[in-house]
């Protein structure tokens, strides 16, 4: 791993390069939201800006609504994107949510090539976070605001720079021509970490989450803390780590396609029976957190949250999976389970 | 690297309806090419499932019904309830189908060498439990296991799948197989009364035994515990079991309880693993 310096100056020159030989996605600013775009000037990029995008990019390997084949007659595969990608801007805790969904994906039995496809041909650049916002909590579930999981390499913002880590061979050729980072530099990176870390919530006890939530199973402690929940599936909509999907066949445009589906709604889990194993919110709900805080535990030792806050951000009820994961490890203390 | 969501082209080669009021039938389906036929039998174990596949219509999951020394076909027997499965039931020989597996575990009959076995099954859920008895009373496989022993309930008799290789069952002398009906019948010679009634009023030993559950969730809820009353070990108890499923190779998230998929980690799971798990089924 080396250790790159990028000044202010050369800035522009490098991104101008990176955007003529690749396809460049970074968070860009629309009038709506802060957005990962297929950037073409680098004006556009709006990387400096606080906060994160309303998406996570998650959806430039597995979008929102994916065509897996068509079926006009026979049956075609899809065709598969020519230039290499690189997303440059990602938060920390949604790289680390790409190495998460590599594991949801990557089944040896049954690897799913249109993800895979797409993720092995691109580069994830992260830009560590300086100023996390209020929503935030990648400490309290296993990340950092300088974490480096599911990173090729990783921008520190200085005041005259940028100080590169990198991570792998295919980010290393990218900034071969750029000087390596100063002591100074590295040591003024490493001091901006022990700034913004201060003051991060504390990584909760994992395991102790994990059999707490299994404990709770069969408690009404769902039933309270869904009480408010409308079941709208925002939360999974802009989780970086969901990957629930439905496939179902567009017969107009003769395609079969996969949509991002959400644990939150009804029919979900609804067998042609008649049969519901979660009939309620109060189910659904649990799924949501068990999953993130129980089941991924279990498969993979790691939280499947990554704290990147959207879920609290745009809950239109406040449903606040922090509060959550704290009302449960102190369930019978405040008066539940009575 | 193959795309696990690529249907296998099939056709439908034989279509035999079950029950006498026709919500359930077989359908028999034959590979288009000759690779994906071999590939699919040198991997396939009774207990598995497929997803069938109709271009416009969807996929869905159904436990595979025939043994490989059938033939080089697949059995599925569907029940029309929703919309593909009505979409299966109007279609004809010679149409052509898409199927993606075998998927899941299926049931491990390797490790049941020299036991006997207790196969209990109820409704539809009996296709696996069908395909893997015949599979076991195959000349060269029958003397790998001891007692073979079947308890089939069926709400009437003419829901009864399989009728003709059922009724020789009774005959032959390397199987013993109970029938059950909910309610008395005109000239019904067997048992009365719901799975669990009639699996403890029968009492087989578990000594040397494995017992494999397949039915309805409210027929499985009441079976196990009388497995276990009877003496029957959590881990030789085996049973499969059904969820909505989209992907069927663990990816598409729904079909979980808990940490498992009942697609890829399942569908078959022993009592004991079932234990483990939270209760979501």
């Amino acid at each position: 791993m080396s250790i790159k310096w990028l000044s202010n100056q050369d800035y522009e020159k490098l991104l101008s390069g990176l955007i003529r030989e690749y396809s460049l996605y970074a968070p860009c600013r629309s009038e709506k939201e802060l957005g990962f775009r297929l950037v073409e000037e680098i004006s556009q990029i709006a990387i400096e800006d606080s906060g994160n995008t309303r998406f996570p990019p998650k959806s430039l390997f597995f979008p929102q609504s994916e065509v897996l084949m068509k079926y006009n007659g026979i049956l075609h595969s899809v065709e598969k994107e020519e230039k290499r990608k690189i997303l440059f801007g990602v938060r920390p805790c949604d790289a680390r949510a790409m190495k998460l969904l590599d594991h949801a994906f990557n089944d040896e039995k049954a690897p799913d090539e249109y993800w895979q496809s797409k993720r092995d041909s691109a580069i994830v650049i992260s830009y560590a976070c300086i100023a996390p916002g209020g929503t935030c909590f990648c400490t309290m579930v296993g990340g950092s605001p300088f974490g480096t999981v599911g990173s090729d390499a990783q921008f520190v913002k200085l005041e005259d720079g940028f100080v590169i880590r990198i991570y792998s061979e295919q980010a290393e050729k990218l900034f071969t021509d750029l000087p390596d980072a100063q002591k100074k530099m590295t040591q003024a990176a490493n001091d901006l970490f022990d700034q913004v870390i201060n003051g991060m919530p504390a990584m909760v006890e994992k395991q102790q989450v994990h059999d707490k939530l299994l404990s709770l199973f069969e408690s009404d402690f769902w039933r309270e803390i869904s009480e408010s929940c409308l079941g709208c599936g925002v939360c999974t909509f802009l989780c970086p780590t969901c990957f629930c999907f439905d496939i179902v066949d567009e017969t107009l445009r003769k395609e079969r396609v996969r949509n991002w589906d959400s644990c939150m709604f009804r029919i979900y889990s609804l067998e042609a029976s008649g049969h519901n194993p979660r009939p309620t919110k109060s189910e659904r709900t649990r799924q949501r957190v068990m999953h993130k805080y129980a089941y991924w535990v279990d498969q993979i030792n790691e939280i499947g949250c990554t704290g990147c806050g959207r879920c609290v951000e745009f809950c239109p009820v406040n449903i606040d999976i922090r509060e959550i994961v704290e009302k449960a490890l102190h369930w019978e203390m405040i008066g539940g389970a009575k | 690297m193959k795309n696990c969501y690529e249907p296998i082209p099939m056709h439908i080669n034989r279509i035999v309806v079950e029950t006498t009021d026709s919500t359930l039938k077989s359908f028999e389906l034959t590979f288009d090419h000759e690779e994906d036929c071999r590939k699919f039998f040198a991997s396939y174990n009774p207990g598995q499932f497929s997803q069938l596949s109709i271009f416009g219509k969807g996929e869905a999951p159904f436990g595979i019904a025939s043994a490989a020394w059938e033939g080089d076909f697949v059995r599925f027997t569907v029940q029309k309830l929703g919309k593909f499965t009505s979409a299966i039931h109007s279609m004809h020989v010679g149409d052509r189908i898409g199927m993606r597996g075998p998927l899941g575990n299926g049931f491990p009959i390797d490790e049941w060498l020299g036991m006997n076995i207790l196969v209990i099954g109820g409704g539809c859920a009996f296709s696996t439990l069908y395909a893997m008895t015949k599979h076991m009373l195959h000349p060269s496989n029958r003397g790998n296991y001891a007692e073979i022993t079947a308890l089939y309930g069926t709400r009437n008799s003419g829901l009864c799948l399989y009728k003709p290789v059922i009724e020789e069952w009774h005959i032959r002398d390397d199987i013993v197989i109970h029938q059950a009906i909910d309610v008395q019948e005109e000239n019904w010679n067997y048992h009365v009364g719901y799975v669990p009634a009639v699996l403890e009023e029968l009492s087989p030993k578990p000594d040397n035994t494995v017992a494999v559950v397949c039915g309805p969730p409210v027929m499985t809820k009441f079976t196990l515990p009388i497995l276990t009353k009877l003496g029957f070990p959590d881990e030789r108890v085996y049973t499969s079991l059904e969820k909505r499923m989209k992907c069927g190779v663990g990816h598409c998230g729904r079909c979980n309880i808990g940490h498992k998929y009942v697609c890829k980690d399942g569908p078959v799971f022993t009592l004991s693993e079932l234990h483990e798990l939270p209760n979501e089924i």
